[in-house]
């Protein structure tokens, strides 16, 4: 059976990190059994195993620096490249966390759902640990009611498969292409775009970026995202804004942005959320109220949901958008 | 969890530094200290004897366990705790920071996070600075957060004004909450001491709160995994079918469905199943021209039925 990847790995760490001097990589091919068993000791004349060593150790290397690990790159040893990992780059720096703290960051890791950010919320907890880090007090033991600390499970899902290679692509800001169908839109279109930040609000995930065919600012929602995310080569083209403003654009999309009031009748006992925010509520005669009530885009769809328990009462143009809606149910 | 290669060697890695400051270290300890199962870390105990800083010069890792005691008898300074990589860095400063501005919390947790993150901030150096490329907001009512939050912690029973949107109503009821869970917004999980039945409350439609003095009392339920989703229909509920138009595919992002099959120009015909399926007819009416309900037929009457009643009110 071929060794398996977390044993060559670990070996290709541990011989970067002990060495003092650079490793070439006939050396390091030597000195790990993994290589050695599967391409031979490349100490002979070129071979037909080079061509996939070189390959297999390339993606070795960038494995570990997904890792954390700094990886100095020498030339012009012997006409060879040499490689190491030193000490004083690779060391974590002093970190005091109190047993508090530890129980906090405990909590907070546990929040992710999607694999690659969970697999690295566990693995920093590990790194802070071996430092040092103490238990938090609900690692000791059962579970004590008594226990100081919000009694909160968090979660955020990343369920859409453009998450992953946009988080990437946002981290090493790398131009990305794919198709995306818009809210109202028949059938998707491709889109370019400089993506720069990933927010997550009221569990979805949206993009934010440059669009570079419309020269402008985009908010993206990853469900709405078909097909693959595929990387673009080159830098981007546009500056990165400091602040960049995913949520007041899905709130408007969503409706949630005022621009006006509206006045409604709403039948007694019903319509908790729209009392809830009114500017005033007043009696109307037998189970009715007059309600003042904030009015922006989207208004209309949220009313028509409660058929007949709502009469909107002004403005007209609100009132027409409600009948519209209402006749295109009834007519079925 | 299943364990990959990248996850292990990180963990590999951590442990061998961990192992060296504490010589004879319990089996049961370090993996509680690791989050992993004992099984787990034995198989990684099984590896690191194979690895060393070169395998021919004869120094690999003299690592081995008698099942409950851990000993590494030739340790080697290659083990210092290492530096954070941009995606830890990233999973634990996105994460701390979400959790750190949910209304409501306790304060002193909320002190713990702000001080763990700074530190972590200092710590992490140039890793930290990709997590400003995500960011999560969870909503939460902060009043109603803090006192479903001391009810559990005071083991007490919550008396709740709920406003259910499938009935647009207003429902009054006791409940002995279980647990408090954020996925977007936040949710309580309790006994619902009216439906004599595990239910959920999302927090901003409560209404009214109130704590009881009567001690919470749960009967003993296994909690739900919540990566399954927040909806879990039975197979036994009814089937509603819905068909779209473009403008209202909106709804397979919403409404957790069996099947969305593609129409002809944009639409989507959707199944699901929903223990009520009378409480859907907010959404028959709210599709407007965007979309219809298929079937059951008298869901579809209802919402139809209610549409003229409305147009009724405005002259027709």
């Amino acid at each position: 059976m071929a060794i398996a990847k977390a044993e060559r790995l670990m070996n290709l760490a541990l011989c970067l990190l002990g060495t003092r001097r650079p490793l070439t990589k006939r050396e390091l091919r030597g000195s790990i059994e993994a290589y050695v068993e599967a391409f031979g000791p490349g100490d002979g004349p070129a071979g037909a195993g080079d061509e996939a060593f070189n390959r297999m150790f390339e993606r070795d290397k960038d494995d570990l620096r997904e890792l954390g690990m700094v990886i100095e790159t020498v030339e012009g040893l012997e006409g060879d490249t040499g490689y190491l990992a030193r000490r004083d780059s690779n060391r974590l720096p002093p970190i005091t966390l109190d047993a508090e703290e530890a129980a906090a960051l405990g909590l907070a890791a546990k929040i992710w759902q999607q694999a690659r950010l969970a697999g690295a919320a566990s693995g920093a907890l590990q790194k802070l640990r071996a430092a040092g880090m103490p238990l938090a007090a609900e690692d000791e033991g059962p579970y004590d009611p008594a226990q100081p600390h919000s009694a909160l499970e968090p979660r955020i899902p990343a369920h859409e498969a453009a998450f992953e290679p946009l988080m990437l692509a946002c981290r090493d800001r790398r131009p990305v292409v794919f198709d995306y169908r818009k809210a109202n839109a028949a059938r998707p279109e491709q889109r370019q775009v400089e993506p720069w930040i990933l927010e997550c609000w009221r569990g979805h995930w949206y993009l934010a970026g440059w669009d570079r065919d419309r020269q402008a600012e985009r908010v993206f929602r990853l469900s709405r995202i078909t097909g693959k995310v595929r990387s673009r080569a080159g830098k981007f083209t546009a500056e990165v804004p400091d602040h960049v403003t995913v949520r007041e654009t899905v709130e408007s999309w969503a409706g949630e942005t005022a621009t006006g009031t509206a006045r409604i009748k709403l039948r007694a006992d019903h319509g908790y959320p729209l009392r809830a925010r009114a500017l005033s509520v007043r009696e109307a005669g037998e189970d009715w109220d007059e309600l003042e009530i904030p009015y922006g885009h989207g208004l209309d769809a949220w009313l028509v949901e409660l058929g007949p328990d709502v009469v909107v009462l002004e403005p007209a143009e609100l009132r027409a958008d409600v009948v519209d809606r209402l006749r295109a149910v009834a007519k079925g | 969890m299943a364990t990959n290669a990248i996850d292990q060697t990180r963990r590999m890695l951590s442990l061998v530094t961990y192992l060296r400051e504490r010589p004879g270290a319990r089996v049961g300890d370090v993996a509680r200290a690791f989050g992993i199962t004992e099984d787990e870390l034995i198989a990684d105990l099984d590896v690191l004897p194979m690895c060393g800083t070169s395998f021919r010069g004869g120094d690999l890792l003299d690592i081995d366990t008698d099942g409950d005691r851990i000993w590494w008898h030739n340790p080697d300074d290659v083990a210092e705790p290492l530096r954070l990589a941009a995606d830890e860095a990233t999973a634990l400063l996105v994460a701390a920071r979400a959790v750190s501005t949910l209304p409501g919390l306790r304060e002193g947790d909320r002190q713990a996070l702000l001080r763990a993150t700074a530190k972590l901030e200092a710590a992490a150096g140039e890793a930290a600075g990709a997590s400003s490329r995500l960011s999560v907001t969870f909503e939460s009512e902060g009043g109603v957060f803090a006192d479903v939050d001391r009810a559990i912690a005071e083991r007490r029973r919550l008396w709740l004004k709920y406003y259910s949107p499938a009935r647009d109503e207003l429902t009054e009821r006791e409940v002995d909450p279980i647990r408090l869970f954020a996925v977007g917004h936040t949710y309580v999980e309790a006994w619902c001491r009216l439906s004599e039945a595990r239910r959920t409350f999302r927090l901003d439609r409560v209404a009214e709160i109130k704590l009881l003095d009567a001690p919470s009392d749960p009967p003993p339920i296994e909690l739900r995994d919540l990566s399954e989703g927040l909806v879990q229909p039975a197979a036994e509920d009814p089937e509603v079918v819905i068909e779209v138009g473009p403008g209202g595919r909106w709804v397979a992002e919403y409404y957790p469905h069996d099947t969305a099959e593609e129409l002809p120009e944009g639409g989507l015909r959707i199944t699901l199943r929903t223990p009520e399926p009378a409480s859907l007819r907010r959404l028959a009416l709210r599709l407007g021209r965007d979309g219809r309900i298929v079937a059951p037929q008298e869901l579809a009457d209802s919402a139809r039925e209610a549409a003229a009643r409305a147009l009724a009110a405005y002259g027709g």
